[in-house]
């Protein structure tokens, strides 16, 4: 029984305590649980497993401090329509906010932050992490952390320009075919159908084979994959705009076809689009490191996520985890703006109180 | 209505919260009521009054950002206020039932009628489902809906709004409850469909005494069925008194202002003769598909006049105005603009074609786009048929907003969602305004807004057009806004003119007889109207006589 141990019990114990006292019945459940399961654990794991606990809880503390901490700050920096949505933001919302604001400006001063270049060899294969390198060498005695920081720039950047495209190919389609009706919304609804009955991935392989890769065609084939979708949503969305009075009182007015769009149904439609746009996001940026995995999206010796995790895979035999950084660094993205869309949806719902 | 009958609903001092803007708003303060067993209490305000609000809090419910904060409310000897929900649940649909404003809204159009009325009685092991469905019979027969042992079996798209809105005070009855809650339950209908779905509520009340809160915004349907009256405004109590009493010598000056409210009528214009008409409808046909939903409509509106177009819903009222508008093409028949022919299709119109006619709708939450900006909603027409911009086009907005009796410092950058019924509707008049036209189409304008609200509207519209000398058409199937603002009236019914001509002409007898059904439905402030009615009609062929 040493000080940590005696220092760990009497903080979680005195904590609980606390909260029953001030009637916080949520917190003082969660604090005596956790009481709890650390004397079994502590009989059967020792120190350490009361180590882990104490390192994940302070880390979800700390996460929780931060977007905590990031939320005032947005609000503080706001304007006053801002500051009202904000307020009713979640932790985990502001989280998101966090993590993609950090990865923004990770792509955004990649070559000011990245100690190294993104394909400069500085050490030997598979060099373990020191003083120069952050986190190791890659396969061919890259520095893994430069590579990472350059790689949010291309992968993200890349993501986030067909992610882009799809949205305005797929809004304007959506939005022309609920005005226009008739033939053109068959004919833009029928080629959607067809895109989308071709599994996306097998669609994308088969037409990088066919026109070759680079960035250009790349971004260009995964935009017109995932236009479909946001076509269908805008669509759907705008179906229901187009039927309201304010529309016709603006087509009797002789108003034309793209006012229609810009200023009466758009504004109307943003908040499903936007939370869309997240999804889609994600969707698209998986797709993309699905098919760097492959060896057919960016092009070495480019950095990206997804060719990174391919490249450094056989090191995951040697029980090191260099390949699941950059793995970890996709996941963190999608949770992230996930936990953004989410919030987004649950507004744009109406159902926030 | 003896004082000795036993006390079933007692609140007192009820206060409810809503939760709006982070923070809770108090929006009834301290109302106390008192029902006795068999009494049917009416419930008037405008909206915003509190009405349904206390309705539901004498199941004991309030609305999801809504919580009751104080005062009590006792059903037959129980709190409500304090009783567990499951409590609650057991008593609400069994001793307690309530009648919503919109039955298609209320009936899950998935399920057949007598499914969805058999459904409480069984779950509360009051009768068995064999049982429940011949009693649901009998009720659907005490109610007079046609073939009562097979229209059950039907889906609630399959019958007419009235009858859906009796099948539902069938549900309500299906348990025998003490108390029923009517939520303004004739508000949606038709006049010549509201007499039946009253005549049948009086009836179903009076055969099980059961005591029922009416709620209504319209005086002469309460005063049909109540026996007591009690207005609110904003949440507290005006007064409450027997029917007869309140309606003869109303003791506060809101209860008169509210009893006023059609007071207002303007003297009828002479048509001109040597003029032509603004618009003039020729032998249109017009169908929807293979559907046709006029039939050789024709008329004429002249400038400065208004010609109201009444008649039922699906009497190709708003139909003619798609005609005009150029929305619906017509099948046959034209319609002559100043004596010029309008192009059939809106598409095939000069700008100035579009100009001179425009439109105010019924429902001004869907007319207004809610994204955008007030001054951005009145500026448009005037920048796109006037080409206004900058100075001249604020100074044009503002004037506009002055017509309309709106402050433009105040409303100039406000939303449409951040303004009241009656406000949004004064905008939709400004829109129209802004295109200065000769002559405007009003679809139902008034049929959303409360009385007083719309007696507001009516005196703004007839003031422009005084001013303006513009030419209405004014749809309408309120028969006291026909009243206060016509100048001509034209009877609508199943896509035909019935008939024509000087409302003076019209209102005196003899009538078409489909005008005299009408005219007959009015509801009027006498209590005793409706029995009278129902004799004068024999009350087995009200359904015939509004079938007819």
């Amino acid at each position: 029984m040493d000080y940590f141990v005696l220092g760990y019990y009497t903080l979680l114990i005195g904590a609980s305590c606390l909260a029953a006292y001030y009637q916080q019945r949520p917190i003082f459940m969660l604090l005596f649980s956790i009481t709890l399961v650390s004397f079994v654990m502590g009989i059967i794991g020792g120190k350490e497993a009361l180590w882990t606990t104490t390192v994940v809880a302070a880390s979800i503390g700390l996460a929780a401090g931060t977007s905590y901490g990031f939320r005032e700050f947005l609000i503080n920096i706001s304007g006053r329509e801002t500051q009202k949505m904000l307020r009713t933001a979640p932790l985990t919302a502001s989280f998101g906010m966090f993590i993609i604001f950090t990865y923004a400006i990770m792509g955004i001063f990649a070559p000011v932050i990245a100690p190294y270049g993104e394909a400069e060899v500085i050490g030997g294969a598979f060099d373990p992490p020191d003083e120069n390198m952050l986190l190791g060498a890659d396969q061919l005695g890259r520095d893994m952390f430069s590579r990472i920081v350059y790689g949010a720039r291309n992968t993200v950047g890349l993501a986030l320009m067909a992610t882009g495209a799809a949205f305005v190919m797929g809004a304007m389609a959506g939005m022309l075919a609920a005005v226009k009706g008739g033939w053109f919304d068959q004919l833009m609804g029928r080629t959607a159908d067809v895109i989308m009955s071709v599994p996306s991935l097998i669609f994308a392989l088969l037409l990088l084979s066919i026109f070759g890769t680079n960035l250009t065609v790349l971004v260009v084939i995964v935009a017109v994959i995932y236009a479909p979708r946001v076509f269908r949503l805008t669509r759907a969305v705008a179906g229901n705009v187009v039927v309201m009075d304010y529309i016709e009182a603006a087509k009797l007015r002789g108003e034309g076809t793209w006012y229609l769009i810009r200023k009466e149904i758009l504004p109307n439609s943003t908040a499903p689009l936007i939370a869309e746009f997240g999804l889609e996001f994600c969707f698209v940026f998986l797709l993309l490191a699905g098919l760097s995995f492959l060896g057919l999206g960016i092009q070495p010796p480019t950095a990206d996520w997804g060719s990174m995790v391919r490249e450094n895979a056989t090191l995951i035999s040697f029980g090191e985890i260099t390949p699941l950084i950059p793995a970890a660094a996709i996941a963190l993205l999608t949770v992230a703006v996930n936990f953004v869309v989410d919030w987004m949806l649950y507004r744009s719902s109406g159902l926030k109180t | 209505m003896t004082e000795k009958k036993e006390i079933l609903l007692k609140i007192r001092d009820l206060r409810i919260e809503g939760y709006s803007d982070e923070k809770w708003i108090e929006i009834v303060h301290g109302v106390d009521l008192t029902l006795r067993r068999g009494e049917v209490m009416g419930l008037i305000g405008e909206s915003g009054a509190g009405k349904s609000t206390i309705g539901l809090a004498a199941m004991g419910f309030a609305r999801d950002g809504c919580r009751i904060s104080g005062g009590s409310v006792e059903f037959d000897g129980l709190e409500l206020t304090t009783t567990a929900e499951e409590d609650l649940r057991a008593l609400r649909g069994n001793r307690i039932a309530y009648v919503a404003q919109s039955a298609a809204a209320s009936f899950n159009p998935a399920h057949k009628l007598i499914d969805q009325h058999t459904e409480a009685p069984v779950y509360y092991r009051i009768r068995k489902r064999m049982e429940a469905q011949e009693d649901a019979m009998e009720l659907y027969e005490r109610l007079r809906l046609p073939n009562p042992r097979e229209i059950g079996f039907r889906y609630p798209h399959q019958v007419s709004g009235g009858q859906l809105q009796r099948a539902m005070t069938a549900m309500a009855m299906a348990c025998r409850p003490d108390l029923i809650i009517f939520d303004e339950p004739t508000t949606a209908l038709d006049v010549t469909t509201q007499i039946e779905v009253l005549a049948a509520i009086r009836d179903i009340v009076d055969q099980f005494n059961t005591a029922a809160i009416y709620i209504t915004h319209d005086l002469a349907v309460v005063a049909q069925m109540a026996d007591t009256i009690k207005v609110l405004l904003k949440g507290n109590e005006v007064e409450e008194a027997p029917t007869a009493e309140m309606l003869e010598n109303p003791k506060e000056e809101y209860t008169k202002s509210l009893w006023a409210v059609r007071s207002f009528k303007r003297p009828q214009k002479p048509r001109p003769t040597s003029e032509e008409p603004v618009v003039s409808v020729q032998n249109v046909d017009a169908a929807y598909g293979p559907v046709k939903v006029l039939d050789d409509v024709s008329f004429d509106v002249y400038s400065g006049m208004t010609v109201a177009v009444v008649g039922e819903s699906g009497s190709g009222k708003s139909t003619t105005a798609r005609v005009i508008t150029g929305l619906l093409p017509p099948t046959t028949g034209r319609v002559l603009f100043k004596g010029e022919e309008l192009p059939p299709n809106y598409r095939s119109r000069t700008k100035d074609q579009l100009r001179q006619a425009q439109m105010i709708y019924q429902m001004a939450d869907t007319a207004l786009n809610p994204k955008v900006q007030i001054h951005e909603i009145i500026g448009r027409p005037a920048q796109f048929y006037g080409g206004l911009k900058g100075a001249a086009l604020k100074s044009r907005i503002d004037e506009l907003l002055d017509l309309i009796e709106l402050e433009p410092a105040k409303y100039f950058h406000r939303y449409p969602p951040e303004l009241s019924g009656g406000q949004k509707q004064r905008i939709g008049i400004a829109r129209a305004l802004a295109a200065e036209p000769t002559f405007i189409i009003c679809d139902e304008v008034t049929s959303a807004l409360d009385q007083l609200v719309a007696e507001g509207i009516l005196k703004l519209l007839d003031r422009l057009q005084k001013e303006l000398n513009l030419a209405y058409m004014f749809i309408t199937h309120d028969l006291a806004t026909v009243r206060s603002i016509a100048d001509e009236v034209v009877v609508m019914k199943q896509g035909k003119v019935v008939e024509q001509g000087p409302k003076d002409v019209m209102f005196t007898p003899p009538h078409h007889p489909y005008t005299d059904l009408l005219l007959s439905s009015v509801p009027e402030m006498d209590p005793n109207w409706l029995t009278t009615l129902l004799e004068e009609r024999g009350v087995d062929n009200i359904g015939e006589a509004a079938d007819k």
